[in-house]
């Protein structure tokens, strides 16, 4: 039992992490905060769902698709919204009031399109999927169905998505550390004044970070209707809380700590379940108060936050 | 003296005419105050009430209003609905609102528990009765409160009784002794989830919990959850929550690939449709729930049958995105029982709905079933039998009633193949 709920609490934390992922680099790069992260996170979801439930497609195509799609649309969004946000004199609180705002509407559009019921895609789907690449690569047929761990079996959708988010973490890395284009952006990261003097486009490395952050919640959601268990419209908000809270933990604007925050919320949030059933969605907020109480700047959190 | 008789005649003339016609004066509306929930963990629960209550209105719009004793002629009903979001925080606002500044004639409630949970107290202090659509927690009815009375499904306390004596007669031959339950910590499994256990405890037989836990309402995750179920070893699992609770639950069994010997889940026969939309027809084979209105034919005297109804909501609601199920049925089962009582209240006072409301009790029989209220305004009737999921060849879902055995029409099949 505790090794399950270990290890269940390593890929649930994984999943968060890539949640987290986005929001952590939107405000590493333009210290606002995204609260129509979750939202853009149920969008993601519905793609899924709907390229599942009109043509059949598979959700591991979808993650792509997704990707691109967000980060595509993250970039006029960007143009639109986030450089007049940056000339007010408090964006980082303004962001708050703009960005619930765009949440609310995105909530009520999806609400208006959609209806108000849950929805989901089976697990099975996913699962084949799992099989199939499983297969290939080992060379051997592998069984649909779910995937045991040190001897303990977890259902297909948990590990593609703790897959996803070790690839999500690396590709932000790689990004970051192996890239001109993250130079540039850690440039932007430790301060945007002196990359702008420095004759850096700021705009254009903030649209990429931004529509990098979408596509990775897009992605998140591809796997939220078998991690969460079912979509609707109004799911965001919940999600953005949590995710918010897994940033802090770890540390606002450090994609290692969100890792880590990430990590923290799903192993506790486990054992949690198992020992303390009823208190278990307490702990994101207890997490974060103890957080802020003890180590403000967050776990791995320094004065100077880092790029 | 005859001046005087005269003058005597001329006042209780003038008397009898203004307050004829003072007693005529009837409202040009009746306002029907209601809240509903299009957002949120329970819109998949409240929108089909709403709908189902809409439904009922425009009907009788279209008729030229419902029948009011109290004035002797049919007046037409407002809707004055506000969205909640599933927010009890707003709903506990909004229930003041249609009350203090609306000044609504009926006060009708969210439906389910938890939204209901916060107008009972308000209507209580308002003096306002509050028409309880499918709230059924056990503590919301008192006798301290007269304020109120449940319209569709038996109260919490009551309702899950068929599941425990299934448990306690059928299951003794089927070999289930030991029991695990997983609850939601709310009003309404929470209620269902101490019933079940007092119901099995009373029973005194050697069925004993060796899984007893509750979770917050809001679970979405439940696969540590059950692997513990599974770690206990149960001969029969009893999941207590939501709509989106059993959505997520049976996911997590599905995509973990653990079937257990027995399951008991609400919601696969309260709103079975979204349930299949969402998980498929494979996943809910063999699963035991309550059998509603909605899928057995009840003999009404007041109102339409289900047959009926479901064409009409069809035919409304066609190609939309809320689904038919029992939340359908109740929302337009609260309809009826309004129309009855204003046929029938020789007033618009609150204390002469409720009296009205009660006069009913055991005598109406609606597409619901029948309507039968303890002296607390709790639902006795509209009882549920248990049943068990059965896909035929054709991916259809039926169900099996195999409790109480007077209804039943099939064996339980167990252990879960």
């Amino acid at each position: 039992m505790l090794t399950y709920t270990l290890l269940a609490g390593l890929l649930f934390g994984l999943y968060f992490t890539l949640i987290g992922l986005g929001l952590n680099l939107v405000f590493g790069v333009m210290r606002i905060v995204n609260l129509a992260h979750g939202d853009f996170l149920m969008l993601g979801a519905f793609l899924a769902f709907w390229l599942f439930s009109l043509f059949a497609i598979n959700p591991i195509p979808t993650i792509p698709v997704a990707f691109i799609v967000f980060l595509l649309v993250g970039f006029p969004l960007y143009y639109l919204i986030v450089p007049r946000l940056l000339r007010a004199k408090d964006p980082e609180m303004l962001s708050f009031i703009l960005f619930f705002g765009l949440s609310q509407v995105i909530q009520a559009l999806a609400t208006i399109l959609w209806g108000t019921s849950e929805r989901s895609i089976p697990g099975g789907q996913l699962g084949r999927a799992v099989a199939a690449i499983l297969s290939f690569v080992t060379g051997r047929t592998v069984e649909n169905g779910p995937v045991d761990i040190f001897g303990q079996s977890f259902p297909a959708a948990w590990v593609a998505s703790g897959i996803a988010s070790g690839i999500g973490v690396l590709l932000v890395y790689w990004y970051l550390y192996r890239t001109k284009l993250g130079y540039l952006t850690r440039a932007v990261m430790v301060s945007r004044d002196e990359a702008i003097a420095s004759g850096i486009d700021v705009d254009r490395i903030s649209a990429i970070a931004f529509g990098f952050g979408l596509g990775l919640a897009a992605v998140a959601g591809v796997f939220a209707p078998f991690l969460l268990g079912s979509i609707t419209p109004a799911m965001g908000a919940e999600v953005t809380i949590t995710s918010f809270a897994v940033i802090v933990i770890g540390s606002l604007g450090n994609p290692l700590g969100t890792l880590l925050g990430g990590l923290v919320y799903g192993i506790s949030y486990m054992f949690m379940q198992s020992y303390y059933s009823s208190w278990a969605n307490l702990l994101p907020y207890l997490l974060l108060i103890a957080v802020l109480l003890l180590r403000p700047s967050g776990l791995l959190g320094r004065q100077t936050r880092r790029a | 003296m005859f001046g005087k008789v005269r003058l005597g005649l001329s006042i209780a003339l003038l008397l009898s005419i203004f307050g004829a016609a003072y007693a005529a004066e009837a409202p040009k509306e009746i306002k029907l105050g209601t809240l509903y929930a299009s957002s949120g963990r329970f819109a998949s629960i409240s929108m089909p009430v709403h709908y189902g209550l809409k439904l009922w209105i425009e009907q009788k719009n279209a008729e030229g209003g419902v029948f009011i004793k109290a004035f002797n002629k049919k007046i037409p009903i407002t809707l004055v609905a506000y969205d909640d979001q599933s927010n009890t925080a707003t709903a506990a606002t909004l229930f003041n609102q249609l009350i203090t500044q609306d000044k609504v004639d009926l006060l009708v409630s969210d439906s389910g528990s938890v939204l209901t949970s916060v107008g009972v107290p308000i209507a209580r202090d308002n003096k306002m009765f509050l028409f309880d659509q499918t709230g059924t927690g056990s503590a919301f009815f008192t006798p301290d409160n007269p304020y109120i009375a449940l319209m569709s499904d038996p109260v919490s306390s009551v309702w899950p009784k068929p599941l425990a004596d299934f448990i306690t007669h059928d299951g003794k031959s089927l070999g289930i002794k030991r029991v695990a339950m997983l609850y939601s910590t709310n009003d309404f499994t929470g209620t269902q989830a101490t019933a079940v256990r007092k119901f099995i405890k009373e029973a005194g037989t050697d069925v004993e919990f060796v899984y007893d836990q509750g979770i917050p309402t809001d679970t979405t995750n439940y696969a540590v959850l059950i692997n513990n179920i599974r770690a206990a070893n149960p001969d029969a699992v009893i999941h207590l929550g939501y709509a989106p609770n059993d959505i997520a639950f049976i996911h997590s069994l599905e995509d973990g690939g653990v079937n257990f010997k027995f399951l008991f889940c609400i919601y696969p026969g309260l709103e079975t449709e979204l349930l299949e939309k969402n998980l498929g027809v494979k996943p809910l084979n063999y699963i035991f729930t309550y059998v509603t209105s909605s899928e057995i034919e009840y003999e009404p005297n007041f109102g339409m049958k289900l047959k009926e109804y479901k064409e009409l909501w069809n035919k409304k609601y066609a190609g939309g995105n809320v689904e038919f199920g029992f939340n359908s049925v109740a929302g337009y089962n609260t309809g009826l029982v309004i129309e009855k009582a204003l046929s029938v209240a020789e007033s618009l006072e609150q204390l002469e709905i409720r009296k009205a409301v009660f006069s009913l009790s055991g005598k109406l029989k609606t597409l619901d079933g029948t309507f039968e209220l303890d002296a607390n305004g709790a639902q006795l009737g509209m009882s549920t039998p248990i049943g068990q999921i059965s896909v035929d060849d054709h991916g259809h879902i039926k169900f099996v009633t195999v409790w109480p055995h007077d209804v039943a029409n099939g064996k339980p099949v167990y252990p879960r193949p």
